[in-house]
């Protein structure tokens, strides 16, 4: 299942997750990527790509920080993300709005289940 | 093959420089940790997406459209390389007017050889004439891969 739609679901959650992967512990850029790689069969393979370019708008809107930490086998150093107290706000603002939301698409589709069970 | 991709990104993105340095330390990291975990360059730039990819997501997750960006610079830079090439050009003809005529009274028809104290060992008007040329030439070049770019998109 790849289609637009799929992707625009994909879309639509990713920064929260991305919020939630922080949230949990400070982690830094391939540990996200293998988290986010655990969850393959439905996500699909997390991209540099499009987690990175989400880190930087995150971090910009000052809900991710993040410090750098030498790492002798990484080349240099090693970038930690952690959420801001703002960020915390907001991710907890986000799961608020998620079950509601979840609770509410699922309301439609029992009613389009029933109309289907019942012909 | 990471250097040339950095080197790439480098190039295509517009940001302040503090950013940018971020941005490419960053890049770094994830080709090091990548190549911890046993994968290629090759690999990692697959996930990265092309070096002009990379730098227009991440230009717009700052809120700046890199293309844009990039346009405005060139249009700025063509028309300045028009300023000068008109400017020499137009004084270069200016001078070329006040000579007056070859055989004009008090020129001389054969060659001789007295010189003008002051004068270079060369002609002011043909550098002139030559930096009109090297403007217009940048211009030209400057207007076409503008122009092929925004084609492109």
């Amino acid at each position: 299942m790849d289609n637009r739609y799929v992707q625009q679901f994909k879309k639509g959650s990713l920064e929260m997750i991305l919020l939630c992967l922080i949230g949990r512990k400070e982690t830094y850029g391939y540990e996200i990527i293998t988290e986010l790689n655990k969850n393959a069969s439905v996500w699909g393979y997390a991209k540099e790509g499009t987690i990175y370019p989400i880190l930087y708008r995150l971090q910009e809107a000052g809900l991710i920080q993040c410090r750098l930490a030498p790492a002798a086998a990484n080349g240099g150093s090693k970038k930690y993300y952690s959420l801001t107290n703002k960020g915390t706000e907001v991710l907890n603002e986000l799961i608020l709005f998620w079950s509601s939301y979840e609770n509410c698409v699922n309301g439609f589709i029992a009613g389009y289940q029933q109309a289907e069970g019942s012909e | 093959m990471k250097e040339q991709y950095l080197k790439k990104v480098k190039k295509e993105l517009n940001l302040p420089r503090k950013a940018k340095r971020e941005v490419l330390r960053d890049l770094n990291e994830i080709f090091a940790s990548a190549s911890e975990h046993g994968e290629t360059e090759q690999q990692v730039i697959e996930r990265l997406g092309t070096p002009k990819e990379f730098a227009d997501s991440t230009a717009e997750q700052f809120g700046i459209d890199n293309t844009a960006l990039k346009n405005r610079r060139e249009i700025i830079s063509s028309v300045a390389a028009l300023i000068v090439a008109i400017a020499a050009f137009a004084i270069y003809a200016a001078a070329q007017v006040e000579k007056g005529p070859e055989n004009a009274i008090g020129r001389a028809d054969a060659v001789t050889t007295i010189q003008i104290a002051g004068t270079l060992g060369f002609d002011a008007s043909q550098i002139l004439f030559t930096l009109g040329l090297a403007a217009a030439f940048i211009a030209v070049l400057l207007i076409i891969r503008l122009i092929r770019r925004n084609r492109r998109q």
